[in-house]
């Protein structure tokens, strides 16, 4: 396995950007580092010959997926929540040998792994040639329209989740003591 | 195979910001990341094998992130009105 200087470079990149993603203690600058890692996935992606995949990994993953996640931080900083900045890592070390053990299980299973010789040609993984695959009867429409489904339930899940009081009150356990009456708005 | 490595490094560190964070949205945040891994371990294996059908799981993979990201975020939000807390510390009432 030859590997490539400007591979060796990305493949540090995105482990320095997985690294701030858990370890900064600013949960804005955790996201962000998250687009960095997402950006960086998304151009080994193209190298990969999935360009399809790396186009939708930069509009869905580091666009809207993390655009949420900022949102829903900035919200809960702005009602005062703790969202990060003095949080307490128990036993980090406890959870790094953890970690560490997980890296060196994959990493053991990897290099057992022998690649095919010369692999076909993917067609650059445009979409003249996944959209054979995935409206395909027999291959991937069933999964691609139930994916579909579960956007619509997802949606409609997230809308009735965060509605005000209404659907709340009508959800709260009248016998819990521990559940205060809203003081803080955190909606629109 | 340098990015198979990659994936497995990514997935380790996620594995380790969901340890070691202390509020639901960072933890949320690193299980992202090793969604992300176990994504591109199915890219550069169907680079190895040849097959596009793991590129389509990965599509469908990004497609089952966005409604996940979407309802977790909608029960974090939830439950910060409820209990003005997302320290998972505290919010222990489903813990035996």
């Amino acid at each position: 396995m030859s590997v490539g200087f400007w591979e060796m470079v990305v493949l540090f990149l995105l482990v320095l950007s997985g690294l701030a993603v858990v370890r900064l203690q600013n949960a804005v600058h955790a996201a962000l580092a998250l687009i960095a890692n997402f950006l960086l996935v998304a151009g080994v992606y193209v190298a990969l010959e999935a360009r399809f995949v790396a186009m939708i990994q930069i509009i869905v993953y580091a666009g809207a997926i993390v655009v949420l996640f900022l949102f829903v931080i900035m919200l809960l900083s702005a009602a005062n929540a703790n969202v990060g900045l003095d949080l307490l890592p128990r036993l980090p070390w406890a959870a790094a040998l953890g970690a560490l053990g997980l890296a060196g299980v994959l990493v053991y299973g990897l290099i057992r792994y022998q690649p095919a010789a010369n692999p076909p040609a993917l067609g650059g993984g445009l979409p003249q040639a996944l959209g054979p695959l995935l409206y395909d009867p027999e291959k991937w429409l069933f999964a691609l329209l139930a994916v579909g489904f579960l956007l619509l339930v997802a949606t409609v899940a997230a809308v009735v989740l965060v509605e005000p009081e209404r659907i709340l009150a009508a959800t709260t356990h009248p016998a819990h003591p521990s559940q205060k009456e809203e003081k803080v708005e955190v909606g629109p | 195979m340098i990015w198979l490595l990659a994936s497995a490094l990514l997935f380790s560190l996620g594995a380790y910001g969901v340890l070691t964070r202390r509020t639901a949205i960072l933890v949320f945040l690193s299980i992202e990341l090793m969604l992300n891994a176990a994504a591109l371990a199915l890219v550069s294996l169907a680079r190895l094998t040849g097959s596009l059908d793991a590129q389509v799981v990965v599509l469908f993979i990004i497609a089952m992130a966005a409604a996940e990201v979407a309802v977790g975020l909608g029960l974090i939000v939830a439950i910060f009105r409820r209990r003005e807390t997302t320290n998972i510390d505290e919010l222990r009432q489903l813990r035996w």
